[in-house]
């Protein structure tokens, strides 16, 4: 059951651009005037349509998407009154895209304020050509994106065999044929219907033989970064749960996985590369969560955790804070141990998640101070050592999760 | 027998590797430059490509592209003298990236992963 609004009564598109959102009136604009400039300009001769898919916002959103000045006609999709979650706006665009028939469907971030005309045609462009999912590449801070670099990008690299760099970052491109397979998935779990949602998306498409590939947008991705130790809220559960709910349901693809191959890259050749802006991280607060971490979930990491992946977290608990380190390949096996851990759910779902938290906390702390005298080059080469670290790690997956240890 | 192509335009650099990877086993072909680098895949079909990027009469990053325009699946290592490269975004199309060494451990290891390298049902048409 949703809203709409449908001015136009448009009933067929070629290509969609979506903007999932919710309390974005300030920012929604922007991305929806860019949004149309893309599509007149690379798009002229297809019939394109913009939606924005809301969920019922009280601040105004509606009214400001609506009243935005565009050529290309728009439609306003919301959930009923008191259902959020950006995955039921996802699943909204999914339905009405697979109503007007759409070929191309290109979603982008409501509080993008660095979104050029050229996104839409880079993550569009690949969906006229066989590709039926298209990532963003941007370069972003190197303090930005701390799931994503510790979490997200290793894990679905290491688990899934594909290089997608953002997997979680919000703008992406799929075919209509992805967004009927979409559709038809069973797996519309509480943490998919909110922020699990875009590493759904990829990894549905990475298990679905969908042809991927990256697509360079030319500008680093200027939203509203967070300090990862200040507000990391419900999204790392929503996202590291599906994670750990995908590896449940998908075990018979990724255990034939090994190592990791390279996707298409679309898109170069769009001049001077722009830097982002920085991104403040309180590294003292990381480390005292870490630390807390202990009085709260000792004895649950003592069950969670492989008799030797313990003793190994025991010394980095006794590590000051001027030689704090957190090793990658402790790492990889701590997150390793509570994905099978979630999976056999003996210590109960919830609090696993959540004891993984100061964790995550101690592990980005190392991570912040190692990069701190890198580029963002050398920073991303650490990044890719972290994942040939994790694709090393496959074996013990494997071992661990079929218990033949 | 895997077979490996090596487009590199120093000769020493292409008997040193050829050398070192036929004794691995390999079967090794080379050539100096990039002309004409497609229709000797064709013809060739190697396993493998290790790409020199810094040649006199061509950029390997742009024959990466071209190759991976053709030939999606052939596994790439990009092996350059420089590291610098790396932060090339174009880089990425590419298995692995090698700093040239006469130690070729890295290079080795990084070819057996390339090889060994497995996805289920990887679509044909990427």
């Amino acid at each position: 059951m949703h809203i709409e609004e449908n001015p136009n009564d448009i009933r067929a598109a070629d290509l969609i651009v979506g903007i999932p959102s919710y309390n974005e009136a300030k920012l929604i604009s922007y991305p929806t005037q860019m949004a149309s400039e893309g599509l007149i300009k690379y798009f002229g001769n297809k019939n394109s349509v913009i939606i924005n898919c809301d969920n019922n916002s009280p601040d105004g959103t509606r009214d400001a998407f609506m009243n935005t000045p565009t050529e290309v006609p728009k439609i306003y999709l919301s959930t009923p009154p008191g259902v959020k979650g950006k995955g039921n706006n996802v699943r909204n665009l999914f339905k009405k895209s697979c109503d007007l028939g759409a070929q191309a469907v290109v979603v982008v971030d409501a509080d993008l304020k660095s979104i050029t005309p050229r996104w839409i045609k880079n993550l569009a462009e690949p969906l006229f050509e066989d590709f039926g999912f298209v990532a963003p590449l941007y370069i972003r801070h190197k303090y930005d994106g701390t799931i994503t670099n510790n979490i997200a990008y290793p894990m679905t690299r290491s688990i899934y065999g594909r290089r997608v760099r953002q997997p979680i970052g919000g703008d992406f491109g799929f075919s209509g044929e992805l967004a009927e397979i979409y559709l038809k998935q069973g797996d519309w779990t509480p943490a998919v219907v909110e922020f699990g949602i875009d590493i759904w998306m990829t990894t549905t498409a990475m298990c679905h033989d969908i042809p991927i590939c990256q697509s360079y947008m030319g500008r680093p991705k200027i939203h509203k970064p967070k300090d990862p130790g200040e507000s990391l809220g419900p999204m790392f559960l929503q996202v590291v749960g599906t994670i750990f709910d995908i590896m449940t349901k998908k075990v018979a693809f990724w255990k034939e996985v090994r190592w990791s191959k390279p996707t298409a890259i679309f898109g170069f050749g769009l001049g001077e590369m722009e830097m982002p802006p920085p991104v403040d991280i309180n590294l003292e607060r990381l480390y005292d969560k870490f630390q807390a971490g202990f009085a709260s979930h000792d004895a649950l990491w003592k069950g969670i955790l492989s008799t030797n992946v313990y003793k190994k977290l025991s010394e980095v608990k006794t590590l000051g804070f001027a030689d704090f380190e957190f090793p990658t390949n402790l790492w990889a096996e701590i997150l390793i141990d509570f994905a099978v851990a979630y999976k056999n759910g003996a210590h109960g779902r919830e609090g696993i998640m959540e004891s993984l938290i100061p964790l995550y906390y101690g592990r980005t702390c190392s991570f912040v101070i190692e990069l701190e005298p890198m580029t963002i080059q050398q920073a991303e080469e650490v990044i890719e050592d972290q994942c040939i670290v994790f694709e090393r790690s496959k074996p013990y997956l494997l071992r661990k999760w079929f218990d033949t240890e | 027998m895997k077979k490996i192509l090596i487009v590199d335009d120093e000769d020493v650099i292409r008997m040193l590797y050829g050398e070192e990877l036929e004794d691995e086993g390999y079967n090794v072909t080379t050539t100096g430059t990039g002309h004409g680098l497609i229709g000797l895949v064709e013809s060739e079909k190697p396993d493998l490509i290790i790409l020199d990027i810094k040649m006199a009469e061509h950029n390997g990053l742009d024959l990466l592209q071209d190759i991976r325009k053709e030939f999606y699946n052939i596994p790439v290592i990009l092996c350059s003298a420089y590291s610098s490269y790396k932060g090339d975004l174009k880089s990425i199309a590419a298995d692995y990236y090698v700093v040239k060494s006469a130690d070729l451990s890295e290079l080795k290891q990084k070819i057996k992963m390339a090889l060994e390298g497995h996805i289920p049902f990887q679509s044909t048409r990427e």
